[in-house]
């Protein structure tokens, strides 16, 4: 291999091993805590829309989903992917409870309204 | 409020997990040492110049290429686009429920790649456009006594017209199908217009230009995915089923011009698919508030922003490529870099289609338990009909593991730079007399896939949130 190339192919290497530090440095940093600990998340709906933007849930593959969403506007609240879906009245709360079995990220949504409330990711 | 959406987010109620950044490194790194192995235990002697075709048996191709056999093909397809026009037109709104959308975009778009490169070109058979036009042009030959005239087709043309085409069908799925504030995305009823405009478009240029000659060059699909099939060892040689050394078909195929840009125009397309809702979110949506702020409004402003990312991805990837080519033609004895440009085009379709595995794999596999159950029985999703007794079926999202889903997006990534390399390292020993010089020009392809590869490891590693 003369210089040149060594100089080409290492030059790739180190970019590779660059990327591949700022993928593993980035990802630590932003800790995936789960959820299960502690009180259940509550979701507000005001005027149809989540308050502080879509909720991101995290949990691993065995523990159980938890949380409450409060409305002000009546709608069906369903969880894709689980295919769970609950009433809520206008004014009222709603609470779930059910187990992560199903690995992937999915969303649930004021169905009749299409909007997306919570980001739930279930880690392996 | 819903800024971007993707149509993968109607279809499916399930995403993929980002792969994590153990197995980012490890994908990475897997690829660099079997780079570094590659320039060790290079050949000296083309192998994959040579198709080495081996003829089946004449009872075979005569079974399976007989003209009852085609004629029940073409109708079978004639027969599937009409439907999902129909369904796309008179079904129900929403898009997981029709079986318009889920046909035409996954089993049909996201099924013939891999069928392609298993069983050799078999959408060839069953294209409804190619079919219609030679039932045609068998009439006009009754009637008339002779074959019908055709403009002669510019060479210089090639597959410009498909690559074109590929943009634009991609751009109606991910660019075009959005809708302000609200989840909804193509609509199951513009996939059946669209549909239809495609059909009108195709039967004027195979009536000015002949139907196989529109089909070998500008028809998207034919081309797209007779691209794909070029990588296996199944093929059709005068009038003959037989088999070929696997990859060696691929370099023929890209000498006709313009194929390039259909090959740089997948793996641009997936890219964008891919980073959409990751890597290239914040930059869209910085796009998408300037455009707004201008005066645009929302949904226009939303389409352009994504439209400029995506020819961005192709503009991207194509300079990555011609960087590339420009450094092998500074090696000595490389040939022109004309010659050069379409000469290793070929060697990027494995990269293409790891591409469309690593990013498509899961969907594919969920998805079709929808077009195989539900849509099957109820294909306009009107909940009036259930013509095979499977309307109540649903999809097993327990199917496939995150895991089982990160390990073969990091294997068809892999396996693709492999076979890219491979595929690079022969044209180089068949285009450079002197060896050592062949290995040399490698380096600069050789960090072409690296950075093709990573890449792709880098969109599957961005959570989508």
């Amino acid at each position: 291999m003369n210089s040149n190339a060594t100089r080409a192919v290492l030059g790739a290497a180190v970019v590779v091993i660059a990327i591949v530090l700022l993928v593993v440095l980035k990802n630590g940093s932003d800790k995936t805590t789960s959820n299960v600990s502690g009180e259940v998340p509550v979701i507000v709906v005001k005027h149809g829309e989540p308050v502080g933007g879509v909720r991101d849930l995290t949990y691993n593959k065995g523990e159980r989903i938890r949380f409450k969403v409060e409305s002000d506007v009546s709608d069906e609240v369903h969880v894709h992917g689980y295919n769970i879906m609950k009433d809520v009245k206008a004014g009222g709360s709603v609470s779930f409870d059910f187990p992560a079995t199903i690995e992937g990220v999915f969303e649930a949504e004021l169905e009749g309204r299409k909007e997306q409330i919570i980001e739930l990711t279930v880690n392996p | 409020m819903t800024v971007l959406l993707p149509l993968a987010h109607a279809l499916v109620a399930r995403r993929d997990l980002p792969i994590p950044a153990w197995l980012f490194a490890w994908g990475a790194s897997i690829v660099l040492i079997v780079s570094f192995f590659a320039l060790s235990v290079a050949w000296r002697k083309p192998r994959f110049e040579d198709e080495r075709w081996r003829p089946s048996v004449p009872a075979l191709s005569r079974a399976l290429l007989s003209l009852p056999v085609q004629i029940l093909c073409g109708a079978i397809g004639v027969l599937l686009l009409g439907f999902s026009i129909y369904a796309g037109l008179h079904g129900t709104e929403a898009p997981d429920r029709n079986f318009a959308l889920t046909f035409l975009f996954i089993t049909v778009w996201l099924g013939f790649p891999l069928f392609s490169v298993i069983l050799g070109d078999v959408f060839r058979p069953f294209n409804p456009w190619r079919a219609i036009g030679r039932a045609i042009g068998g009439g006009f030959f009754l009637i008339a006594g002779q074959p019908p005239a055709h403009l002669t087709y510019p060479r210089r043309l090639g597959r410009w017209p498909a690559a074109m085409g590929l943009l634009a069908f991609v751009w109606l799925e991910v660019a075009y199908a959005q809708s302000g504030g609200v989840s909804v995305v193509l609509s199951p009823q513009v996939a059946g217009l669209a549909a239809l405009i495609y059909s009108l478009y195709t039967f004027v240029m195979t009536t000015l230009f002949g139907v196989e000659k529109w089909c070998e060059n500008g028809e998207v699909f034919s081309v797209y995915f007779g691209m794909f099939s070029q990588l296996g060892t199944f093929g059709v040689k005068d009038g003959r089923l037989g088999r070929r050394v696997p990859l060696s078909a691929a370099g023929r195929w890209a000498a006709v011009p313009g194929s390039a840009a259909v090959v740089i125009a997948s793996i641009a397309s997936t890219s964008f698919d891919g980073a959409q809702e990751g890597a290239f979110k914040s930059g869209i949506i910085q796009v998408f508030e300037w455009l707004s702020d201008a005066g645009m409004g929302l949904l226009a402003a939303r389409r352009l922003s994504d439209t400029i990312f995506m020819l961005l991805c192709f503009a991207g990837v194509g300079l990555v490529y011609l960087a590339g080519v420009r450094g092998m033609s500074r090696v000595r004895g490389a040939p022109p870099l004309a010659k050069l440009r379409s000469g290793f085009v070929h060697t990027l379709i494995p990269i293409a289609f790891a591409y469309l595995v690593a990013h498509y794999f899961s969907l594919f596999v969920f998805q079709e338990q929808a077009q195989f159950t539900y849509l099957l029985s109820d294909p306009l999703g009107n909940g009036h009909t259930d013509l095979f007794g499977t309307v109540s079926g649903t999809v097993d999202f327990k199917l496939l593991s995150a895991n089982a889903i990160w390990y073969v997006q990091v294997a068809a990534l892999v396996i693709g730079h492999v076979a890219g390399l491979t595929l690079a390292h022969d044209r180089a020993t068949a285009w450079w007399g002197d060896y050592r010089q062949a290995a040399r020009s490698q380096y600069w392809m050789l960090a072409v896939m690296v950075a093709f590869t990573c890449f792709g490891l880098y969109l599957l590693s961005v959570s989508n949130s």
